[in-house]
């Protein structure tokens, strides 16, 4: 015992003798405290990424059909994997929910759709039509309204018509196309509109509306779901505007940061961008390129405005512009650009005229909460399949409103997303076959084509008898075909839930029983032969679920790489150190200490000096952590914030990265110290003595 | 053996001396070379002899017959009143079930107007393509919406585009080139390369046909982007003609087109016009509004 208090009295003693004492501790507390931060970084990022992911669309586990080609990869948004579907998802929605770990089980697909808008005009001419259609006909001020906005339409490309002819060589400008627009607003187009409005909308749309080249499109990653299901298993989605989709209706939620990117005014959207820049980043117009380069698109592109105006809108919009402007011009475009080219000093005064005095006169969104929304997507087959699905509201994620990962993910009803997925049901091909039988016809395969067509006979020409076409009789023997409005249907649970799904969610009571529960989930579903395989939320969620394996690898390899120099630094420090004390070791030989004294002695010195300097580390790196979660971690970009799972990330002190940093620092310290101290054992104390030095 | 060639006299007799300053004596020393290259020669002068009177005769085509040819390909394919016809159409994919579609083509190709109405299967009854002027349409009824579509549109989902169904306007569109008379099978055919014409809009800018030179029907086509690649290639191997009372001549139409995929390879379609009827059809269909009534 009096051995141990003297060896650590004299270890204490000699931590602040040498210089190279000071080397060794400083290059241990720099590895210890790298060790405590980044381990605490990493780990208190793994558990909000989790909560990202987890809390948002994968949930704990997830399980697709075994045959698959692909595995789930939820947040690779625009590369959709290749699944095979489970046929009919009540048939392991009980197998599933029997384990007593499973609270939910949420049917799941993911798939890309795609908007298409046509031209500014069309889209009013869209709308004026449908205004004079029986079953949709509106008040007489609407289609007036609407009317009167189309001409304003037309008197607008005429405009544009005429500076592109003086700007370009003559007759450029189809000479056609000149006289149509001529027709379309003059007063006799327009007086006997009501006469025969749809002659009019034909002249209109084939004539006039290809004029503008603006037709848009937006492609819509979503997951087809039970609505209601996923918004009772993930308690972090929330609406924003609008409201929850009813039970058992179809029905969409988009993803209020799809909405505000993809669905809102341009302009509008890049003031947005500017005014959070302002305020929130404290960046400045003047300094910032991309805020800058905003405004510039602003100023330039003020068509989509003019355009969305009718003549009163517009004049109210002059107006309006006049006097914030102070300005007599009465061209709304060049007062428009004058008022967006916005510069430090009045952006914010032009932002709020802009959302309280030109907003109301246009539409904000391309789509409200409570319409209809028209999507396509390329089903299984390759064809296109297009659906009318209301849009109920908006939704986010608490945490991560202004993740592009979390928030890129719009949410559909289960009954849309199979039709827009286009299983091939076994009814459809069957007829398929009929109508392959029917026409009687052989396939002839690309390599043979030539040999099988050109082959035999020399005239490729037979004549024809004529046959009348019925065609009530090819349309089924009626005039019209039969379409159902689904929209307002309701479904009961069971229909959901009978039905294909590509994967489901599944939701855990202990989600620190994951490892276990999912191999119970694994061997249930081999032995009721569902063909399932069962994969973690980290895989589920693709590559972006990898990140934490790659900033673990990277945080391990850099440490492993300070503490191996550190070994090789230490061993040699302590060699040179233990040289110079030859004198100082002999001595103690010769007045009676033993080998192993020595050899405990050097040991025992090179652990104290590594613990010493390791609990600093310690403690400066704990200090480090304790005042990140103070104060947070900023998101620079839309990755860390779903990595942070909201705008800062704010890390825990983990108790593994100190017990950790002890384990290697005393592991490291032995280590290096080993061979030292060995050497030290066999200085004979005469020799010491005889030297010089 | 020599002196029974009246060739070897000839050439011999007319080269024998020139040779020794051309050629050298060693090689006249050498008998064996001398009367190997004899032969070549020999060879050479029968083929000239041959090949001269194919080559004088070779159908090369000029300018105003290839655009004679189109002119007659257009005019062969336009209906001089209204043209009906149920076409049933079958995509083949790699990896993907087939698709099997019925549609009526409704064409009046005085007014340059087409409407395509699909019949079958059940759910895609009631979808259809209206072509008025430059405008194609697209209507899906389940979502009772109009799409503008390019020429490129691939009708129905399949590998045939608009042009397979409409009138042809070749000769119009495009600048011809010869390439040569080919075989095609147990047909003899002339090979023409399309170029298209300056400020025209097709769905493909080059396109190569192959004409039954017996018949004046295409057999082959092939249709390229811009960049020069290979898009598409379709066979008609069967012509069909019916007599048009308001064309006073027959209207051909392709029986049966086979379509393949150049760039997803393995995809492939089958057109096959099953009949026509070439009844006045009524005035107002060629509308919005008519293809929009064909379902509820």
């Amino acid at each position: 015992m009096s051995w141990v208090l003297l060896l650590l009295q004299t270890s204490l003693r000699n931590i602040f003798s040498s210089f190279l004492n000071m080397v060794i501790g400083i290059i241990i507390l720099v590895g210890t405290f790298f060790f405590v931060v980044g381990g605490s970084l990493v780990d208190s990022m793994d558990k909000s990424m989790s909560r990202s992911i987890i809390g948002s669309v994968a949930g704990n586990a997830q399980v697709y059909e075994a045959s698959s080609a692909d595995s789930p990869a939820i947040f690779d948004n625009w590369q959709i994997p290749d699944l095979d579907p489970i046929p009919d998802f009540s048939k392991i929605k009980g197998p599933l929910m029997s384990d007593t770990n499973v609270k939910a089980v949420v049917p799941e697909g993911v798939n890309t759709a795609i908007v298409v808008y046509g031209n500014t005009i069309d889209q009013v001419l869209e709308k004026l039509r449908k205004a004079v259609s029986p079953g949709t006909r509106q008040p007489k001020p609407v289609v007036e309204s609407l009317k009167a906005h189309v001409r304003q339409m037309v008197l607008d490309i005429q405009t544009d018509m005429g500076k592109v002819n003086r700007i370009a060589s003559n007759g450029s400008f189809d000479p056609d196309a000149a006289e149509n627009l001529k027709k379309a607003s003059s007063n006799t187009f327009w007086n006997s509109f009501d006469r025969d409005p749809f002659d009019h909308l034909e002249f209109l749309e084939n004539k006039i509306a290809y004029l503008i080249p603006d037709s848009d499109q937006i492609f819509l990653s979503y997951v087809g779901t039970d609505l209601d299901a996923f918004a009772k298993s993930f308690d972090r989605m929330e609406i924003v505007d609008g409201q929850m989709v009813p039970p058992g209706h179809r029905g969409m939620l988009l993803s209020k940061y799809v909405y505000e990117e993809m669905f809102k005014l341009k302009s509008a959207h890049r003031l947005d961008q500017i005014h959070e820049a302002l305020t929130e980043k404290n960046k400045k117009i003047a300094k910032d390129p991309d805020l800058q380069d905003l405004v510039k698109q602003n100023k330039l592109q003020t068509r989509e405005i003019v355009l969305q105006l009718d003549p009163l809108s517009g004049q109210k919009a002059v107006s309006i512009l006049q006097t914030a402007l102070n300005s007599k011009e009465t061209d709304l475009s060049k007062l428009l650009s004058a008022f967006l080219d916005t510069n430090d000093s009045n952006f914010e005064a032009r932002y709020k005229i802009f959302y309280d005095q030109l907003a109301p006169l246009v539409e904000l969104y391309r789509l409200k909460p409570g319409e209809l929304l028209t999507i396509k997507a390329y089903t299984k087959s390759g064809s296109v399949e297009a659906v009318n699905v209301k849009v109920y509201g908006t939704f986010q994620f608490k945490g991560l409103e202004k993740s592009g990962l979390a928030g890129g993910l719009s949410l559909m009803d289960l009954m849309s997303f199979r039709d827009l997925y286009g299983y091939v049901t076994p009814d459809k091909i069957a007829e398929t076959k009929a109508l392959e039988k029917a026409a009687g016809v052989k396939f002839v395969a690309r390599d043979q084509a030539e040999a099988d067509l050109f082959g035999g006979e020399t005239s490729d020409v037979e004549q024809s008898q004529q046959k009348a076409i019925n065609d009530r009789a090819e349309m089924g023997g009626s005039n019209k075909v039969k379409r159902v409005d689904l929209t307002q249907r309701v479904y009961s649970q069971d229909e959901i839930d009978k039905g294909v799904a590509m994967g489901a969610a599944i939701l855990l009571k202990d989600p620190s029983q994951l490892k276990a529960t999912m191999t119970r989930l694994q061997a249930a579903c081999d032995k009721d032969n569902l063909g399932l395989k069962v994969i973690d939320w980290q895989k589920a969620a693709g590559n972006l679920g990898q990140f934490v394996f790659v900033a673990k690898a990277i945080l391990y390899f850099a440490t492993a790489i300070i503490f191996v120099v550190a070994l090789v630094i230490i061993n040699n420090a302590v060699v040179m150190a233990t040289l110079q004390r030859m004198r100082e070791i002999g001595t103690m030989r010769a007045i009676g200490a033993r080998k192993s004294f020595v050899l405990a002695m050097v040991l025992t010195e090179t652990v104290v000096l590594g613990m010493v300097f390791g609990a600093i580390g310690s403690a400066l790196g704990s200090a480090f952590v304790v005042f990140l979660n103070h104060a947070g971690i900023p998101a620079s970009n839309d990755f860390l914030y779903f990595f942070f799972s909201g705008p800062r990330l704010y890390p825990d002190l983990n108790a593994g990265s100190l017990i950790g940093a002890f384990f290697v620092v005393l592991v490291v310290t032995c280590v290096s110290a080993l061979y030292p101290a060995m050497m030290a054992t066999k200085v004979s104390p005469i020799q010491a003595m005889a030297s010089d030095e | 053996m020599k002196s029974q060639n009246p060739f070897y006299h000839r050439v011999n007799g007319v080269t024998q001396s020139k040779a020794k300053d051309l050629i050298g004596f060693v090689f006249l020393k050498n008998r064996t070379l001398f009367t190997l290259c004899n032969s070549v020669f020999q060879i050479l002068f029968i083929s000239v002899l041959t090949l001269t009177p194919a080559g004088l005769f070779a159908q090369t085509l000029g300018h105003d017959k290839m655009v004679d040819i189109l002119k007659g390909i257009d005019l062969r394919i336009r209906s001089g009143g209204d043209y009906k016809a149920l076409v049933y159409l079958e995509q083949h994919q790699k990896d993907k079930p087939d698709i099997a579609q019925e549609a009526l083509v409704y064409r009046r190709d005085v007014d340059q107007k087409l409407m395509i109405l699909f019949t079958k299967p059940k759910t895609d009854a009631g979808k259809g393509y209206l072509r008025v002027d430059r405008n194609l349409w697209y209507y899906d009824p389940s979502v009772g919406k109009w799409e503008r579509r390019t020429d490129r549109e691939r009708i129905g989902g399949t590998d045939s585009d608009r042009e397979d169904f409409d009138q042809s306007n070749l000769a119009g569109q495009y600048d011809p080139q010869f390439v040569g008379e080919e075989k095609l099978g147990s047909f003899t055919v002339w090979h023409l390369k399309l170029a298209v014409k300056s400020g025209i809009d097709v769905a493909y800018p080059l396109v190569e046909f192959w004409v039954d030179e017996a018949t004046g029907n295409y057999l082959k086509r092939q249709d390229f982007a811009l960049s020069g690649r290979l898009m598409r290639t379709s066979y008609d191997p069967k012509w069909d003609k019916l007599y048009s009372d308001a064309k006073k001549d027959y209207l051909w139409f392709p029986h049966e087109i086979h379509i393949y995929d150049e760039i997803d390879k393995g995809n492939s379609t089958l057109v096959i016009i099953q009949s026509v009827d070439l009844s006045v059809l009524p005035e107002n269909m060629f509308t919005k509004a008519w293809l929009e009534t064909k379902s509820r």
